[in-house]
């Protein structure tokens, strides 16, 4: 929850109320997030467990490698829309100085729908991938898991991705005060 | 060439407008493939691109050593790490200052960034050198360029990125920083040294530890050590021998660093659950904004190559006739200048695409070229005027001015400077080790 939020006076803040009460929009913000932080651990128990069951009975997890794909894809994914909406991309700052409040405004204002407008066309594209590698019926090679649903996941969140900074670029012409610091 | 000079043009820009530099590199990328093929076969490629790099099992080495890194970090090394030196150097003039720096040293062999080596350090380390009354100069010139080992020391971030972007092997490239590394802090140590002639009253002496106070300290980072000689010893191939029969592939050498961090934060205590899971959403949120340019830094890289640039750069050269280590020499002297402006990650993700094809067809190794890479830009860290440690350090301490810390830096960049040089002219320095692998 950005913290300029909690400064705005008046009427109680919806969008606050929304992310502080536990119900569903706080439960679908947060959501990719934790989903994230699961894969990792698991990803880590996994190719802990891989090389000691290699090393001790020369038995190693078949489709650890297939698991780590799924998971890497899982991590990045779930957690885009977060650091965008965050704004917590690496950034150079160095101008920063040499914009006023109006210009940076402006500048940030442009930069996010930019780049989200930017990012649909490769989400179609990954999303039409997806699609083909479905209609090709192609399954990962040790556990026949079906390729899109990973294309799928993918797509879903460059889209929101995508939507995500648009609707900063949004929310920043509109309602400045609820963009995080 | 000239598509490229603009299209680097367009990032620079674009990355001063402060647009991420994940977007920038991709969004230009972008476009310079279109031009150069079409746009349908432009977005494809970004498409083709976001999945395959989302499920590059390579990859995942990233989050696992940035969480390798946190989870020690809670279990409280830095300050059980400086316990350790300081029991062993504190009582020399100069000692605390020296101790802070093997301290890093030793933090950077679980952690892969200078800024959170310096950030963590200067948090244990400052009050110390306070109370025995250093001068600001030294105690933090120590600290900001002690951190700057962290990208070099393996774990690497940047050794880590540097491998992807250029398709080198990153197990060599680790082993490759080691003794780099070992020889930063070294010269760290002599440039202490000079200090403390310079000016006895800098760096005033500790008091002893006895040997039952040192190993009582020892005990408090053991578990740590023996996690680094098992990740780097099995990286290395050094522990295939019965019974244990391990040899680690940088993924697995990853996530045996993560398991075992996380089992000793665990088994000392330190571990909520509501803190782990800060760790993990910490650790997927900076793997994610590290795979956003990456992808960024493919798209601009596949522009350059389709443009021609490789080709064009190796023509300017040999239309020259000058020998490679004069092309070396400009090369270094470009990175050193863009240090003074750059952020770290930033610099190589820009430089590296344009360079590394010269580098390569003029026959320099592509891991000593890494390590070279990573120290220019460990001088950066430290170089006026955003020296990026620098800033941490004053971010974290508050009260000391940055001309301050930059002017006790001095010694420490110019031990940097003679590094680099023996680092360029003795190549076997760093092939050493990897070459055995």
């Amino acid at each position: 929850m950005p913290d300029s939020a909690k400064k705005l006076d008046g009427d109680p803040d919806i969008w606050e109320m929304h992310l502080r009460q536990p119900n569903i929009w706080r439960y679908i913000a947060v959501a990719p997030g934790w989903l994230a932080a699961i894969a990792l651990f698991l990803m880590m128990g996994m190719t802990f467990l891989d090389v000691i069951l290699r090393s001790t009975i020369s038995n190693p997890l078949e489709s650890a490698t297939e698991l780590t794909r799924i998971f890497m894809a899982i991590i990045v994914f779930a957690s885009l829309p977060v650091i965008s909406w965050r704004g917590t991309h690496i950034v150079v700052d160095l101008m920063d100085p040499l914009f006023n409040r109006v210009m940076s405004r402006l500048r940030d204002i442009l930069i996010d729908l930019i780049s989200g407008i930017a990012l649909f066309w490769p989400a179609i594209r990954v999303f039409e991938l997806a699609e083909r590698s479905r209609r090709y019926g192609d399954v990962t090679e040790y556990m026949a898991m079906p390729q899109h649903y990973i294309g799928w996941f993918i797509a879903f969140f460059t889209f929101i991705t995508a939507a995500t900074l648009l609707t900063r670029g949004l929310v920043r012409i509109f309602a400045p005060a609820r963009i995080p610091a | 060439m000239t598509e490229s000079a603009i299209g680097f043009a367009a990032v620079l820009i674009l990355v001063f407008l402060r647009m991420p530099i994940a977007l920038s590199m991709g969004i230009v990328g972008l476009l310079g493939v279109a031009y150069n093929t079409n746009m349908k076969a432009a977005i494809s490629m970004t498409g083709r691109l976001i999945i395959d790099t989302a499920q590059d099992y390579g990859l995942s080495v990233v989050p696992m050593f940035i969480l390798m890194g946190l989870f020690v970090n809670k279990g409280g090394l830095s300050r059980e790490l400086y316990r350790v030196s300081y029991g062993f150097l504190g009582h020399f003039r100069g000692g605390l200052a020296m101790a802070t720096i093997v301290a890093c040293a030793g933090f950077s062999a679980i952690c892969g960034s200078s800024l959170a080596t310096a950030a963590t350090m200067s948090k244990v380390a400052m009050p110390q050198m306070r109370k025995y009354g250093y001068a600001d100069t030294l105690s933090t010139a120590s600290i900001a360029a002690g951190g700057t080992l962290g990208i070099l020391i393996p774990p690497s971030v940047i050794l880590v990125i540097y491998g992807l972007l250029t398709e080198t092997s990153i197990g060599k490239l680790f082993i490759a920083g080691i003794v780099p590394g070992i020889l930063g802090m070294l010269l760290y140590l002599v440039a202490v040294r000079y200090t403390i002639l310079r000016d006895p009253k800098a760096g005033p002496a500790g008091e002893r530890t006895n040997w039952g106070g040192r190993f009582e300290a020892i005990k408090g980072v053991w578990a740590v050590l023996l996690l680094f000689f098992l990740v780097i010893g099995g990286l290395y191939g050094a522990l295939n021998f019965w019974p244990l029969n391990l040899t680690f592939s940088p993924t697995e050498a990853a996530g045996m660093g993560a398991a075992g961090a996380f089992l000793i934060a665990l088994s000392r205590g330190t571990l909520t659950v509501r803190n782990s899971m800060q760790v993990l959403v910490e650790t997927s949120h900076t793997t994610a904004s590290l795979f956003a340019v990456l992808i960024g830094a493919w798209m601009f890289s596949n522009f350059v190559n389709l443009a021609g640039l490789p080709e064009g750069l190796r023509e300017i050269v040999s239309s020259f006739g000058v020998h490679p280590m004069t092309v070396m020499f400009m090369i270094i002297v470009i990175y050193l200048i863009l240090g003074c402006v750059f952020e770290s990650l930033s610099m190589l993700l820009l430089t590296v695409p344009i360079f590394f094809p010269l580098v390569k067809s003029l026959g320099f190794d592509p891991v000593w070229f890494g390590i070279i890479v990573v120290v220019v830009t460990e001088i950066s860290l430290i170089t006026p005027p955003v020296g990026l440690n620098v800033f941490v350090l004053k971010g974290v301490i508050g009260d000391v001015s940055t001309s301050t810390i930059f002017r006790g830096v001095t010694p420490f960049w110019i031990v940097d400077i003679i590094r680099l040089l023996i680092l360029v002219l003795i190549p076997s320095i760093v092939l050493f080790l990897p070459d055995r692998m």
